[in-house]
Protein backbone atom coordinates (compact mmCIF):
# COMPACT_ATOMS: atom_id res chain seq x y z
CA UNK A 1 0.00 0.00 0.00
CA UNK A 2 2.61 1.93 0.82
CA UNK A 3 4.88 3.79 -2.15
CA UNK A 4 7.88 4.87 -1.00
CA UNK A 5 9.86 5.72 -4.51
CA UNK A 6 6.36 8.48 -5.02
CA UNK A 7 7.90 10.23 -1.93
CA UNK A 8 8.71 13.86 -3.34
CA UNK A 9 11.76 15.87 -2.29
CA UNK A 10 9.95 18.46 -1.14
CA UNK A 11 10.60 21.56 0.61
CA UNK A 12 10.21 20.50 4.71
CA UNK A 13 6.77 22.56 5.74
CA UNK A 14 7.85 24.01 9.04
CA UNK A 15 4.08 24.08 10.07
CA UNK A 16 1.42 21.08 10.28
CA UNK A 17 -1.48 20.26 12.44
CA UNK A 18 -3.91 23.29 12.96
CA UNK A 19 -1.57 25.35 12.03
CA UNK A 20 -0.65 24.52 8.24
CA UNK A 21 -2.91 27.28 6.64
CA UNK A 22 -1.72 30.10 9.44
CA UNK A 23 -0.95 32.93 6.98
CA UNK A 24 -0.04 35.91 9.68
CA UNK A 25 3.93 37.66 10.44
CA UNK A 26 5.29 37.46 13.52
CA UNK A 27 5.03 40.94 14.00
CA UNK A 28 1.23 41.04 14.03
CA UNK A 29 1.25 37.85 16.28
CA UNK A 30 3.25 39.65 18.94
CA UNK A 31 0.76 42.63 18.84
CA UNK A 32 -1.88 40.02 19.19
CA UNK A 33 -0.15 38.43 21.70
CA UNK A 34 -0.16 41.49 23.95
CA UNK A 35 -3.11 42.99 23.31
CA UNK A 36 -4.93 39.63 24.19
CA UNK A 37 -2.72 39.27 27.55
CA UNK A 38 -4.57 43.36 28.14
CA UNK A 39 -7.71 41.64 27.67
CA UNK A 40 -6.96 38.60 30.10
CA UNK A 41 -5.63 41.04 32.61
CA UNK A 42 -8.47 43.59 32.25
CA UNK A 43 -10.46 40.99 32.65
CA UNK A 44 -9.05 39.69 35.55
CA UNK A 45 -9.33 43.42 37.14
CA UNK A 46 -12.78 43.09 36.28
CA UNK A 47 -13.18 40.01 38.13
CA UNK A 48 -11.44 40.97 41.51
CA UNK A 49 -13.04 44.38 41.69
CA UNK A 50 -16.73 42.56 41.09
CA UNK A 51 -15.83 39.64 43.63
CA UNK A 52 -18.42 38.13 45.86
CA UNK A 53 -20.42 34.76 45.13
CA UNK A 54 -24.53 35.54 44.31
CA UNK A 55 -26.64 33.59 47.63
CA UNK A 56 -30.01 33.38 45.52
CA UNK A 57 -33.04 32.02 47.69
CA UNK A 58 -36.31 30.01 45.91
CA UNK A 59 -39.06 30.00 48.49
CA UNK A 60 -40.68 27.59 45.93
CA UNK A 61 -43.90 29.60 46.24
CA UNK A 62 -43.11 31.37 50.10
CA UNK A 63 -42.58 34.52 50.55
CA UNK A 64 -39.67 35.98 48.80
CA UNK A 65 -36.38 36.38 50.70
CA UNK A 66 -33.81 39.10 49.24
CA UNK A 67 -30.19 37.43 47.62
CA UNK A 68 -26.78 37.67 49.28
CA UNK A 69 -23.26 38.25 48.03
CA UNK A 70 -20.89 36.66 49.84
CA UNK A 71 -17.19 35.77 49.94
CA UNK A 72 -15.30 32.43 49.32
CA UNK A 73 -15.13 30.98 52.79
CA UNK A 74 -18.12 33.19 54.39
CA UNK A 75 -21.21 31.43 56.42
CA UNK A 76 -24.82 32.60 54.22
CA UNK A 77 -26.05 35.44 56.82
CA UNK A 78 -29.16 33.32 58.01
CA UNK A 79 -32.12 35.42 56.61
CA UNK A 80 -35.74 35.48 58.12
CA UNK A 81 -37.66 32.55 57.50
CA UNK A 82 -40.46 32.80 54.21
CA UNK A 83 -44.04 31.95 55.14
CA UNK A 84 -46.22 30.44 52.93
CA UNK A 85 -49.88 29.81 53.11
CA UNK A 86 -50.69 25.99 54.55
CA UNK A 87 -47.37 25.05 55.25
CA UNK A 88 -44.27 25.33 57.77
CA UNK A 89 -40.77 26.15 56.82
CA UNK A 90 -38.00 23.36 57.77
CA UNK A 91 -34.80 24.82 56.04
CA UNK A 92 -32.57 25.61 53.03
CA UNK A 93 -31.62 22.74 50.96
CA UNK A 94 -29.17 22.80 47.48
CA UNK A 95 -30.98 21.43 45.20
CA UNK A 96 -34.92 21.52 44.23
CA UNK A 97 -34.93 17.87 45.21
CA UNK A 98 -34.81 18.53 48.84
CA UNK A 99 -31.99 15.73 49.42
CA UNK A 100 -29.31 18.19 50.31
CA UNK A 101 -30.03 20.19 53.04
CA UNK A 102 -27.63 23.18 53.77
CA UNK A 103 -26.38 24.22 57.36
CA UNK A 104 -26.18 27.79 57.66
CA UNK A 105 -24.16 27.73 60.73
CA UNK A 106 -21.28 25.31 59.20
CA UNK A 107 -21.49 25.25 55.46
CA UNK A 108 -19.30 27.98 53.72
CA UNK A 109 -19.50 29.27 50.80
CA UNK A 110 -17.38 27.92 47.65
CA UNK A 111 -19.10 29.37 44.93
CA UNK A 112 -22.40 31.03 43.69
CA UNK A 113 -25.60 29.01 45.02
CA UNK A 114 -29.28 29.10 44.99
CA UNK A 115 -30.90 27.46 48.39
CA UNK A 116 -34.45 26.24 48.20
CA UNK A 117 -36.91 26.10 50.95
CA UNK A 118 -38.37 23.39 51.68
CA UNK A 119 -42.07 23.22 53.38
CA UNK A 120 -43.78 20.44 55.25
CA UNK A 121 -47.59 20.11 54.95
CA UNK A 122 -49.14 21.72 58.37
CA UNK B 1 19.68 45.35 19.11
CA UNK B 2 19.69 41.86 19.11
CA UNK B 3 19.62 41.54 23.14
CA UNK B 4 16.57 43.71 23.29
CA UNK B 5 15.00 41.33 20.57
CA UNK B 6 15.75 38.50 22.98
CA UNK B 7 14.58 39.95 25.39
CA UNK B 8 10.86 40.90 24.11
CA UNK B 9 10.99 37.70 22.84
CA UNK B 10 11.63 36.00 26.15
CA UNK B 11 8.99 37.87 27.38
CA UNK B 12 6.29 37.30 24.91
CA UNK B 13 7.13 33.61 24.76
CA UNK B 14 6.85 33.29 28.25
CA UNK B 15 3.71 36.18 28.71
CA UNK B 16 0.93 32.92 30.26
CA UNK B 17 4.11 32.52 32.80
CA UNK B 18 4.34 35.82 33.50
CA UNK B 19 0.88 36.82 34.35
CA UNK B 20 -0.27 33.62 36.16
CA UNK B 21 2.89 34.27 38.38
CA UNK B 22 1.66 37.95 38.92
CA UNK B 23 -2.06 36.67 39.60
CA UNK B 24 -0.49 34.39 42.15
CA UNK B 25 1.40 36.98 44.05
CA UNK B 26 -1.26 39.81 44.14
CA UNK B 27 -3.89 36.89 45.21
CA UNK B 28 -1.49 36.01 48.07
CA UNK B 29 -1.02 39.46 49.26
CA UNK B 30 -4.54 40.34 48.82
CA UNK B 31 -5.70 36.65 50.88
CA UNK B 32 -2.93 35.42 52.39
CA UNK B 33 -4.56 32.36 53.41
CA UNK B 34 -3.93 31.38 50.05
CA UNK B 35 -0.38 30.01 50.77
CA UNK B 36 -1.60 28.22 53.92
CA UNK B 37 -1.55 24.47 54.13
CA UNK B 38 -5.11 23.38 53.42
CA UNK B 39 -4.75 25.89 50.16
CA UNK B 40 -1.91 24.21 48.53
CA UNK B 41 -3.12 20.47 49.87
CA UNK B 42 -6.02 21.90 48.01
CA UNK B 43 -4.97 23.01 44.75
CA UNK B 44 -2.28 19.59 44.67
CA UNK B 45 -5.80 17.35 44.56
CA UNK B 46 -7.50 19.52 42.17
CA UNK B 47 -4.12 19.40 40.04
CA UNK B 48 -4.48 15.05 40.69
CA UNK B 49 -8.15 14.91 39.77
CA UNK B 50 -7.88 16.90 36.34
CA UNK B 51 -4.54 15.22 35.43
CA UNK B 52 -5.57 11.72 34.04
CA UNK B 53 -7.79 13.53 31.67
CA UNK B 54 -5.25 16.15 30.34
CA UNK B 55 -2.50 13.15 29.74
CA UNK B 56 -5.16 11.45 27.56
CA UNK B 57 -5.70 14.59 25.04
CA UNK B 58 -2.03 15.60 25.27
CA UNK B 59 -1.60 11.91 22.74
CA UNK B 60 -4.64 13.18 20.46
CA UNK B 61 -2.80 16.79 20.65
CA UNK B 62 0.35 15.13 19.88
CA UNK B 63 -1.46 13.94 16.75
CA UNK B 64 -2.38 17.15 16.06
CA UNK B 65 -5.80 16.35 16.97
CA UNK B 66 -7.38 17.38 19.71
CA UNK B 67 -10.68 15.74 21.23
CA UNK B 68 -14.01 17.06 22.87
CA UNK B 69 -15.76 14.38 24.03
CA UNK B 70 -13.30 13.92 26.61
CA UNK B 71 -15.42 15.67 29.26
CA UNK B 72 -18.53 13.73 28.59
CA UNK B 73 -16.78 10.50 28.50
CA UNK B 74 -16.13 11.43 32.13
CA UNK B 75 -19.41 12.09 32.93
CA UNK B 76 -20.87 9.28 31.53
CA UNK B 77 -18.47 6.48 33.31
CA UNK B 78 -18.82 8.87 36.75
CA UNK B 79 -22.35 7.79 35.87
CA UNK B 80 -21.76 4.77 35.85
CA UNK B 81 -19.74 4.48 38.67
CA UNK B 82 -22.26 6.38 40.68
CA UNK B 83 -24.97 4.29 40.00
CA UNK B 84 -23.72 0.81 40.68
CA UNK B 85 -21.22 1.28 43.57
CA UNK B 86 -24.39 3.31 45.47
CA UNK B 87 -26.40 1.99 48.32
CA UNK B 88 -29.42 3.15 46.89
CA UNK B 89 -29.91 1.57 43.02
CA UNK B 90 -32.08 3.92 41.62
CA UNK B 91 -31.17 3.35 37.94
CA UNK B 92 -30.94 -0.20 39.00
CA UNK B 93 -34.12 -0.34 41.08
CA UNK B 94 -33.64 -4.71 40.80
CA UNK B 95 -30.52 -4.57 42.09
CA UNK B 96 -29.76 -5.52 45.62
CA UNK B 97 -26.26 -4.99 46.50
CA UNK B 98 -23.17 -3.58 44.59
CA UNK B 99 -20.89 -5.31 42.11
CA UNK B 100 -17.02 -5.48 43.56
CA UNK B 101 -15.41 -2.36 42.75
CA UNK B 102 -12.78 -3.47 40.30
CA UNK B 103 -15.65 -5.12 38.05
CA UNK B 104 -17.20 -1.33 38.05
CA UNK B 105 -13.48 0.07 37.23
CA UNK B 106 -12.94 -2.41 34.03
CA UNK B 107 -17.06 -1.85 33.03
CA UNK B 108 -15.63 1.80 32.94
CA UNK B 109 -12.62 1.31 31.34
CA UNK B 110 -14.31 -0.93 28.45
CA UNK B 111 -16.37 2.22 27.81
CA UNK B 112 -14.05 4.75 27.71
CA UNK B 113 -12.08 2.98 25.12
CA UNK B 114 -15.09 1.67 23.00
CA UNK B 115 -15.44 5.69 22.82
CA UNK B 116 -12.21 6.04 21.90
CA UNK B 117 -12.34 2.94 19.72
CA UNK B 118 -14.68 4.83 17.78
CA UNK B 119 -12.87 8.37 17.50
CA UNK B 120 -9.69 7.17 16.72
CA UNK B 121 -11.29 4.67 13.83
CA UNK B 122 -12.92 7.76 12.28
CA UNK B 123 -9.82 9.71 12.60
CA UNK B 124 -7.61 7.07 11.28
CA UNK B 125 -10.21 5.76 8.24
CA UNK B 126 -12.30 8.42 7.28
CA UNK B 127 -9.95 10.41 7.97
CA UNK B 128 -12.13 13.24 9.41
CA UNK B 129 -10.74 15.63 11.49
CA UNK B 130 -10.75 14.89 15.18
CA UNK B 131 -12.95 18.08 15.90
CA UNK B 132 -15.41 17.02 14.06
CA UNK B 133 -15.66 12.98 15.22
CA UNK B 134 -15.43 13.60 18.71
CA UNK B 135 -17.88 16.73 18.57
CA UNK B 136 -20.23 14.14 17.03
CA UNK B 137 -19.25 11.43 19.95
CA UNK B 138 -19.92 14.51 22.61
CA UNK B 139 -23.55 14.41 21.46
CA UNK B 140 -23.63 10.69 21.15
CA UNK B 141 -22.19 10.14 24.71
CA UNK B 142 -24.26 13.05 26.47
CA UNK B 143 -27.21 11.64 24.85
CA UNK B 144 -26.66 8.32 26.49
CA UNK B 145 -25.86 9.74 29.90
CA UNK B 146 -29.13 11.64 29.55
CA UNK B 147 -30.96 8.13 28.94
CA UNK B 148 -29.30 6.61 31.42
CA UNK B 149 -30.21 8.78 34.41
CA UNK B 150 -33.93 8.82 33.48
CA UNK B 151 -33.44 4.81 33.73
CA UNK B 152 -35.23 2.83 37.01
CA UNK B 153 -36.62 5.30 39.55
CA UNK B 154 -34.01 7.79 39.05
CA UNK B 155 -35.58 10.19 36.62
CA UNK B 156 -32.66 12.12 35.94
CA UNK B 157 -31.40 13.05 39.19
CA UNK B 158 -28.36 13.08 40.72
CA UNK B 159 -26.61 10.21 41.80
CA UNK B 160 -25.48 9.80 45.25
CA UNK B 161 -25.70 7.69 48.58
CA UNK B 162 -22.28 5.94 47.26
CA UNK B 163 -21.00 3.05 48.80
CA UNK B 164 -18.14 3.59 51.94
CA UNK B 165 -15.72 0.99 49.93
CA UNK B 166 -15.37 3.18 46.67
CA UNK B 167 -15.67 6.41 48.67
CA UNK B 168 -12.91 5.68 51.00
CA UNK B 169 -10.64 3.94 48.32
CA UNK B 170 -10.97 7.07 46.06
CA UNK B 171 -11.14 9.76 48.70
CA UNK B 172 -9.50 8.21 52.13
CA UNK B 173 -6.79 9.75 53.58
CA UNK B 174 -3.30 8.80 51.74
CA UNK B 175 -1.04 10.63 54.57
CA UNK B 176 -1.29 14.16 56.34
CA UNK B 177 0.88 16.80 56.32
CA UNK B 178 0.17 18.50 59.77
CA UNK B 179 -4.00 18.35 60.20
CA UNK B 180 -4.54 18.44 56.01
CA UNK B 181 -5.28 15.00 54.83
CA UNK B 182 -4.32 14.46 51.23
CA UNK B 183 -6.65 12.34 49.71
CA UNK B 184 -5.53 8.70 48.20
CA UNK B 185 -6.78 10.07 44.22
CA UNK B 186 -3.37 12.18 44.15
CA UNK B 187 -1.72 8.54 44.58
CA UNK B 188 -3.37 7.25 41.64
CA UNK B 189 -2.89 10.32 39.72
CA UNK B 190 1.15 9.94 40.27
CA UNK B 191 1.18 6.04 39.29
CA UNK B 192 -0.78 7.32 35.62
CA UNK B 193 1.71 9.64 35.26
CA UNK B 194 4.25 7.39 35.76
CA UNK B 195 2.82 4.92 33.41
CA UNK B 196 2.05 7.46 30.72
CA UNK B 197 5.35 8.52 30.81
CA UNK B 198 6.50 4.96 30.35
CA UNK B 199 4.50 5.06 27.49
CA UNK B 200 5.22 7.99 25.68
CA UNK B 201 8.79 7.93 26.06
CA UNK B 202 9.86 4.34 26.21
CA UNK B 203 7.62 2.34 24.25
CA UNK B 204 7.36 2.16 20.60
CA UNK B 205 3.83 2.71 20.21
CA UNK B 206 5.31 6.09 22.10
CA UNK B 207 7.97 6.74 19.61
CA UNK B 208 4.83 5.94 16.64
CA UNK B 209 2.99 8.46 17.93
CA UNK B 210 5.44 10.82 17.87
CA UNK B 211 6.23 9.89 14.46
CA UNK B 212 2.40 9.83 13.10
CA UNK B 213 2.20 13.02 14.92
CA UNK B 214 5.16 14.76 13.19
CA UNK B 215 4.84 13.71 9.49
CA UNK B 216 2.23 11.17 8.94
CA UNK B 217 3.45 9.81 5.56
CA UNK B 218 6.66 9.78 6.65
CA UNK B 219 5.97 7.56 9.37
CA UNK B 220 3.95 5.03 6.84
CA UNK B 221 6.71 4.99 4.61
CA UNK B 222 9.25 4.13 7.21
CA UNK B 223 6.78 1.22 8.42
CA UNK B 224 4.59 2.86 11.15
CA UNK B 225 1.13 1.48 11.05
CA UNK B 226 -0.17 4.52 11.20
CA UNK B 227 -4.17 3.78 11.70
CA UNK B 228 -3.73 1.62 14.74
CA UNK B 229 -1.28 3.79 15.93
CA UNK B 230 -4.36 6.69 16.03
CA UNK B 231 -6.85 4.68 17.09
CA UNK B 232 -4.74 2.94 19.67
CA UNK B 233 -3.48 6.92 21.13
CA UNK B 234 -7.35 7.46 20.96
CA UNK B 235 -8.37 4.23 22.94
CA UNK B 236 -5.79 5.07 25.61
CA UNK B 237 -7.14 8.81 26.21
CA UNK B 238 -10.58 6.96 26.07
CA UNK B 239 -9.20 4.86 29.14
CA UNK B 240 -7.72 7.61 31.18
CA UNK B 241 -11.19 9.69 30.82
CA UNK B 242 -12.64 6.82 31.93
CA UNK B 243 -10.45 6.77 35.23
CA UNK B 244 -10.88 10.74 35.48
CA UNK B 245 -14.53 9.71 35.91
CA UNK B 246 -14.15 6.89 37.75
CA UNK B 247 -12.62 9.01 40.61
CA UNK B 248 -14.77 12.19 40.07
CA UNK B 249 -17.81 10.18 40.72
CA UNK B 250 -16.55 9.20 44.49
CA UNK B 251 -14.61 12.80 44.74
CA UNK B 252 -17.56 15.08 44.29
CA UNK B 253 -19.46 11.78 46.30
CA UNK B 254 -22.02 12.58 43.28
CA UNK B 255 -22.65 12.49 39.69
CA UNK B 256 -25.33 13.88 37.55
CA UNK B 257 -25.44 15.10 33.73
CA UNK B 258 -23.72 17.92 34.34
CA UNK B 259 -20.19 16.09 35.46
CA UNK B 260 -17.42 16.62 33.11
CA UNK B 261 -18.55 18.88 31.43
CA UNK B 262 -16.39 21.13 30.04
CA UNK B 263 -13.38 19.42 31.49
CA UNK B 264 -12.17 19.12 27.76
CA UNK B 265 -11.36 22.91 27.68
CA UNK B 266 -9.26 22.70 30.84
CA UNK B 267 -7.39 19.92 29.59
CA UNK B 268 -6.46 21.10 26.42
CA UNK B 269 -5.40 24.74 28.08
CA UNK B 270 -3.60 22.68 30.15
CA UNK B 271 -1.49 20.37 27.49
CA UNK B 272 -1.37 23.70 25.08
CA UNK B 273 0.50 25.71 28.33
CA UNK B 274 2.29 23.22 28.79
CA UNK B 275 3.94 23.31 25.58
CA UNK B 276 2.29 20.39 23.45
CA UNK B 277 2.22 21.57 20.51
CA UNK B 278 -0.84 21.83 17.94
CA UNK B 279 2.24 21.32 15.27
CA UNK B 280 2.03 17.56 16.12
CA UNK B 281 4.60 15.59 17.52
CA UNK B 282 6.01 17.71 20.09
CA UNK B 283 5.01 17.77 23.80
CA UNK B 284 6.17 16.00 27.01
CA UNK B 285 4.42 14.40 29.89
CA UNK B 286 6.16 16.82 32.70
CA UNK B 287 4.87 20.12 30.63
CA UNK B 288 1.11 18.48 31.22
CA UNK B 289 1.40 18.30 34.36
CA UNK B 290 2.81 21.65 34.49
CA UNK B 291 0.15 23.17 32.20
CA UNK B 292 -2.82 21.38 34.68
CA UNK B 293 -1.04 22.63 37.85
CA UNK B 294 -0.82 26.29 37.00
CA UNK B 295 -3.99 26.31 35.71
CA UNK B 296 -5.72 24.92 39.15
CA UNK B 297 -3.31 27.56 40.98
CA UNK B 298 -4.84 30.37 38.78
CA UNK B 299 -8.18 28.89 38.97
CA UNK B 300 -8.16 28.20 43.21
CA UNK B 301 -6.63 31.76 43.69
CA UNK B 302 -9.54 33.76 41.77
CA UNK B 303 -12.13 30.98 43.50
CA UNK B 304 -10.33 33.00 46.64
CA UNK B 305 -10.88 35.97 45.75
CA UNK B 306 -14.62 34.91 44.46
CA UNK B 307 -14.45 35.76 41.21
CA UNK B 308 -17.58 35.32 39.77
CA UNK B 309 -17.63 31.73 38.25
CA UNK B 310 -19.12 33.15 34.81
CA UNK B 311 -16.48 35.09 34.31
CA UNK B 312 -13.79 32.22 34.83
CA UNK B 313 -15.15 31.03 31.35
CA UNK B 314 -14.46 34.11 29.61
CA UNK B 315 -10.89 34.22 31.45
CA UNK B 316 -10.15 30.26 30.47
CA UNK B 317 -11.29 30.80 26.82
CA UNK B 318 -8.56 33.50 27.06
CA UNK B 319 -5.78 31.62 28.62
CA UNK B 320 -6.25 29.20 25.59
CA UNK B 321 -6.20 31.82 23.08
CA UNK B 322 -3.03 33.15 24.29
CA UNK B 323 -1.23 29.85 24.63
CA UNK B 324 -2.10 29.15 21.05
CA UNK B 325 -1.06 32.49 19.61
CA UNK B 326 2.52 31.97 21.77
CA UNK B 327 2.66 28.28 20.47
CA UNK B 328 2.05 29.51 17.04
CA UNK B 329 4.87 32.48 17.63
CA UNK B 330 7.32 29.64 18.69
CA UNK B 331 6.52 28.07 15.45
CA UNK B 332 6.47 30.78 13.15
CA UNK B 333 9.53 32.46 14.86
CA UNK B 334 11.84 29.17 13.71
CA UNK B 335 10.62 29.27 10.18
Amino acid sequence: MAQPEQKEEQQPKPLRGLYDRVNISVKTLNIIIVVLCAILIACMAFGISNRGYDVTFDTLGGTSVESQIRMYGELVEAPAAPSREGYEFEGWYLDEGLTRPWNLGQDTITGSITLYAGWKEK
Amino acid sequence: MADKKKISDLLLNNAMFIIIALAVIYISVKVPAFLGLPSIVNVLSLTAAKLPIALGIGGCIVLTGTDISAGRVVGLTACISASLLTTAFKVFPEMTSAPPILVVFLMVLVVGAVVGFVNGFSVAKFKLHPFIVTLSTQLIVYGIILMYLKNGTNNGQTLSGLTEGYRSLITGTLFKIGNVAVPMYVLYSAILTVIMWVVWNKTTFGKNMFAVGSNEEAANVSGVNVSRTIIMVFMLAGIMYAITGFLDGARIASANANTGLNYECDAIAACVIGGVSFVGGIGRISGIVIGVLLLQIIFAGLNFLSVDANMLYIIKGLIILIACAIDMRKYLVRK
